[in-house]
């Protein structure tokens, strides 16, 4: 069970020295309670203390390696309330009290199982070898060896300490876990296991039997268990996998602290349905070995998809392999649609694609399983990733139908990928997944057809050179200031910013591509629309505005040039934040950008494939955005932590001030994760007490809800993270209850001198 | 320190919906600790299984056009279904309704419906086409017909809760499933709005989503477990309806259960496919939270039966 920050200080010097870099004892206890520095830091704690410490603050379940496969180390009970770590593994059963022929055919047809599914192999991971009282020593060695021949980890199990000791050498150089300690033999039977240097499986009669055996070979010194489960019935079985797992992560009964066996083959009576039930039943709880009598292919499909589901991050989004998928029977003469690799969305579209009976190509390219607004807003679906993915598949050998259908929501990257992929004909598909089935099966998009192949260079490679292809980039037009903007005829000013004030700062978010009306407006650098939101939000308070130009593969750095020049000149230099997956646009725009109310901002980095943006920061003079995720949301806020301060010190070793790093905890969506929503609270009071600056797009956690809830949610989260110590975030600067709940709160930190008009100021 | 049993068991309890009229009728939920945990307490009442009888012929399987063979009309095949000992419910859908595919008036539906009612003894569950309009529609006019026999009506959604709330709920006082899409919001949502129209929360069964296993099911599965947790631990009135899950629709339709032999021989029948998919992805509805499933194979259905009676 975790320790509190008080009852660590309890046990520390209390001499204040600071040699850890802390200013007092119970500062540093406080950081080592919330994980964000390690005990060892204080250099002066006793022995003892230590012992205390390490005892307390080790994992509530153990984790083991068997061969290469995993066992344990849950630290939950329910995967959305973090995530499950080690997915069940799967053994067959073979005995020696079986006749020759029957064991022959049971090992034989182990392997038959044995196939992928979305990246994972899926196959029987471990061999259960039994032994029968009745059966001589020899008789297990005997089995064991052909056992072994399958190069599967075993698991040996015998109560017989003398068949155990053969069965052990029979299996000399495979691993292994001995499984047969009970109440009788445990002494004897530990010592077969660390002699063979393997975990060794307990048994009991009842929970309280199981536990006390445990208890006596844990004072003996062996922790190196895994426990199984009744084999008397049913419910016997289950009642001990769930209290053992619920005592062990729940109750903090470390003593229950380990992994499970459960052998489903002794308890199903011979019925292949239900042994197929139970196999189910105990993947969901908390089976971390389940043995059976038979792995068929009925039994496996639900199986292994169903233990895939449920050992999923629900951090981390879902993803499907990129490559060509043919539905219907599609062979190389049929259309293609194309789309994302993200888990949902590929079931939706291949499921309505199915529907339509027609033969489709689907094709799904890498977008780091994102949907498909966001990955093309996050640059990860783009007519290079979308070109590099038709090179690296073949595609334009591999299907000679040069259709091309790309989602809806996308069609402005159609020139993009037309200019890529000339020989295609790119056609706008539906915006939504169910319109496919009439479109495909009206074959409604032969409408948009237009023969490409005659025009382009025939074969795939001689494509592929860089023809320059006639770019119908529009250049920037100069931009003209022609006086003061006006909204309800008062002209818009932009009231200026002291970079080195103590009040909360507000980015504006309403210039983003992902509105309709921007994305317009960018692509034919229309500035009225532009000007207007701008003109908005610094009529309603906002201190930065961001600019978000998405992708911007062809022009970038030109449009970013026009848009910064373009909102600096009309809006007194007001301060921006760059935001684009285009690195070489941000620079661009930096380049033109007018310091004098404060640094550019870049938006974003992260610690994992964006860490260069914080380079990019630190060459530039420019402030970050850093999020504190790497390879989908943190899991927790050690990992957030984690990637704070790698983050920290990468912009610290290249020059960066502390304070041009403000770190995006990622708030989350209250719909979906209202459990989570504490943890960031509780990122942001981290930052905070080491001194850090903060900020994030404050209003996802409102996201889905209905527009006269938002504002209501939105404020109280920020009068909360202001509470905690948010220095900034990424908001509508045009809801009026939110910035009036910002502005009461900086009167309320001290931030700014109240008067009965400071929500006018 | 020896081991102590804690046992999980809470002061709110899961509502009792009781299905049907008389000795056969049926009751879910009712119980004051999770799924199936009845080393925690005694459970109130079993997990119930009920069967999918479609009023298309069309059956997915061999062993199913083989159970059925025979049955000519949608009353014989509920018949033949309701007469296994397993069953504790008939779940009459309506699939021919729907107006994008054979459109099936309402007066047909419902005069099918009234000849279910004449054989069947054991309660009825309708569900509709999927349609949400002519489902609304659907539902009132069957309740109507079925007005005493205590049906339940799967189910109504965001886009047709107040006729059927109305119909069904109110005109009619049948009981209601509440129907959402793997979103715990959304399923509180629809039960708030339900009971705002004046239905009892206690006549109100939900169907929070379903899947089969494989698919998404991690959804069907954090869906289950969060609705549970906040009605028993949180003492959530607006989600302590029973969850009823229909599985057989879902697992009969995927490559795993349908694919021929022929296809790829390796994997064996697929009439023992389709039905180790329906047991497995129901055992894991009934491990996780669902207070009843809906299935379609007789043999899945007697399975299923035996994992419940082994639990309790």
């Amino acid at each position: 069970m975790a320790l509190k920050g008080l009852d660590i200080f309890k046990l520390t010097p209390k001499t204040n020295c600071k040699d850890c870099g802390n200013p007092t004892c119970m500062a540093f206890a406080m950081k080592v309670a919330s994980g964000a520095i390690p005990i060892e830091k204080c250099p002066h704690m006793s022995e003892a203390a230590l012992s205390t410490l390490s005892e307390a603050t080790a994992p509530p379940m153990k984790s083991y390696k068997v061969g290469e496969l995993a066992l344990g180390g849950e630290t939950v009970l329910s995967r959305h309330e973090k995530t499950l770590v080690s997915k069940t593994l799967y053994a067959v059963q073979v005995c020696d009290c079986m006749d020759e022929a029957k064991q022959d055919e049971v090992l034989k047809n182990i392997p038959a199982v044995d196939y992928e599914r979305i990246s994972e192999r899926m196959y029987v991971e471990m061999v259960f070898v039994a032994h029968s009282s009745d059966k001589a020593p020899a008789d297990f060695a005997a089995l064991v060896t052909k056992a072994k021949a399958l190069g599967r980890p075993m698991i040996l199990s015998s109560t017989d300490v003398e068949a155990m000791k053969a069965g052990v050498e029979a299996a000399a150089g495979c691993d292994i876990i001995v499984n047969g300690a009970n109440i009788n033999n445990y002494a004897d039977m530990s010592a077969v296991a660390v002699g063979a240097k393997a975990l060794l499986g307990v048994q009991g009669e009842s929970l309280e039997q199981l536990h006390e055996v445990v208890e006596k070979l844990e004072a003996a010194g062996n922790k190196n268990l895994i426990l199984e489960v009744s084999r008397a019935s049913i419910k016997e079985a289950y009642a001990e996998a769930v209290q053992i797992r619920r005592a062990a992560l729940k109750d903090g009964d470390r003593t229950f602290g380990y992994p499970s066996i459960v052998n489903v083959a002794a308890i199903s009576g011979g019925d292949a349905h239900l042994e197929a039930a139970l196999l189910s039943l105990f993947t969901c709880k908390y089976g971390s070995i389940v043995v059976c009598s038979e792995m068929t292919y009925a039994k496996a499909l639900p199986l292994y998809g169903l233990r895939q589901n449920i050992f999923t991050d629900p951090q981390k989004p879902m993803k499907v392999t990129p490559g060509i998928y043919p539905i219907n029977g599609a062979d190389e003469n049929s259309p293609c649609c194309l789309t994302v690799d993200f888990a949902l969305t590929y079931f939706l579209v291949s499921g309505e694609i199915e529907r339509s009976k027609m033969p489709v190509n689907l094709l799904i390219t890498d977008a780091s399983g994102m949907s498909v607004l966001t990955a093309w807003a996050a640059g990860k679906f783009s007519s290079s990733s979308i070109k590099k993915f038709f090179d690296e598949f073949d595609i334009n050998n591999k299907i000679k139908n040069r259709a091309l259908i790309i989602p809806g929501k996308v069609a402005v990257m159609k020139g993009e990928i037309q200019d890529k992929l000339p020989e295609w004909s790119v056609i706008v598909g539906t915006t939504e997944a169910v319109q496919l089935v009439k479109y495909l099966r009206d074959e409604e998009w032969k409408k948009s057809y237009v023969d490409k192949t005659a025009a382009a260079p025939a074969g795939g490679e001689a494509a592929a050179e860089p023809a320059p292809a006639p770019k119908k980039v529009m250049p920037a037009p100069p931009i003209v200031v022609t006086g003061p903007y006006m909204i309800d005829d008062k002209p818009v000013a932009y009231k200026g910013h002291d970079p080195n004030a103590q009040t909360f700062v507000t980015i504006g978010e309403r210039i983003h591509c992902i509105s309709p009306a921007i994305r317009k407006a960018m692509d034919t650098y229309d500035e009225a629309p532009i000007l207007k939101r701008a003109a908005e939000q610094i009529a309603a308070g906002a201190t930065y505005l961001d600019v978000n130009i998405g992708p911007a593969e062809s022009n970038g750095p030109e449009l970013m040039t026009w848009a910064v020049q373009l909102l600096q000149q009309n809006f007194n230099n007001v301060p921006l934040a760059l935001d684009t997956a285009n690195m070489a646009a941000i620079e661009a725009g930096i380049k033109v950008y007018n310091r004098t109310n404060g640094k550019p901002i870049v938006n974003s980095a992260d610690a994992g494939s964006r860490i260069g943006y914080i380079d990019l920061a630190a060459a530039n003079d420019a402030i970050v955005i850093a999020l504190c995720s790497a390879d989908g949301i943190a899991k927790d806020n050690d990992e957030r932590m984690h990637h704070c301060h790698n983050m920290l010190e990468r912009g610290l070793s290249l020059g960066m001030e502390s304070d041009d790093l403000w770190f995006d905890p990622l708030f989350l969506v209250i719909k979906g994760m209202q459990d989570k929503q504490m943890d960031v609270l509780n990122a942001i009071r981290a930052f905070s007490e080491e001194g850090l600056k903060s900020t994030g797009g404050l209003s996802n956690n409102s996201n889905g809800m209905p527009k006269h809830i938002r504002p209501i949610m939105d404020a109280a989260m920020v009068g909360m993270a202001m509470t905690m110590g948010l220095t900034s975030a990424i908001v509508n600067p045009c809801d009026q209850r939110l910035m009036e709940t910002i502005k009461s709160c900086d009167i309320i930190k001290n931030h700014n001198l109240y008067a009965d008009s400071y929500l006018e100021i | 320190m020896p081991f102590a049993k804690k046992p999980q068991v809470f002061s709110a309890k899961i509502n009792e919906l009781t299905l049907g009229t008389g000795d056969k009728a049926t009751v879910l939920g009712g119980q004051n600790v999770f799924n199936l945990y009845s080393f925690d307490a005694p459970i109130a009442n079993r997990p119930k299984i009920g069967i999918d009888v479609s009023d298309d012929p069309e059956q997915p399987s061999e062993g199913l056009k083989e159970f059925y063979a025979g049955c000519e009309t949608l009353a014989a095949r509920a018949k033949k279904a309701a007469e296994l000992p397993d069953v504790d419910f008939v779940c009459i859908r309506f699939d021919l309704a729907d107006p994008n595919g054979a459109n099936k008036s309402i007066e047909d539906c419902v005069a099918d419906a009234k000849a279910v009612a004449e054989v069947v003894d054991k309660p009825i569950v309708v569900a509709g086409c999927k349609n949400a309009e002519k489902d609304a529609d659907l539902f009132s006019k069957v309740s109507e017909a079925l007005q005493g026999k205590n049906i339940l009506v799967l189910s109504a959604k965001e886009e047709n809760y107040k006729g059927v709330a109305a119909g069904a709920g109110m005109a009619y006082g049948q009981k209601v499933g509440a129907e959402s899409a793997v979103d715990i919001n959304l399923a509180k949502q629809l039960n708030v709005l339900i009971t705002q129209m004046g239905v009892d929360g206690k006549n109100v069964a939900m169907n929070i989503g379903s899947a089969a296993a494989g698919y998404g099911f991690e959804y069907v599965v954090s869906t289950l477990e969060r609705v549970k947790a906040a009605a028993l631990s949180q003492n959530d009135n607006t989600l302590q309806m029973p969850i009823i899950t229909p599985v057989g629709t879902e697992t009969w339709g995927v490559k795993e259960s349908t694919a021929p032999e022929s296809e790829n021989p390796g994997w064996g029948s697929a009439e023992e496919r389709g039905i180790d998919m329906e047991v497995e992805t129901a055992a894991a509805c009934l491990a996780y939270g669902s207070d009843a499933v809906i299935l379609k194979h007789p043999a899945s259905i007697q399975t299923t039966a035996r994992l419940v009676a082994a639990l309790m």
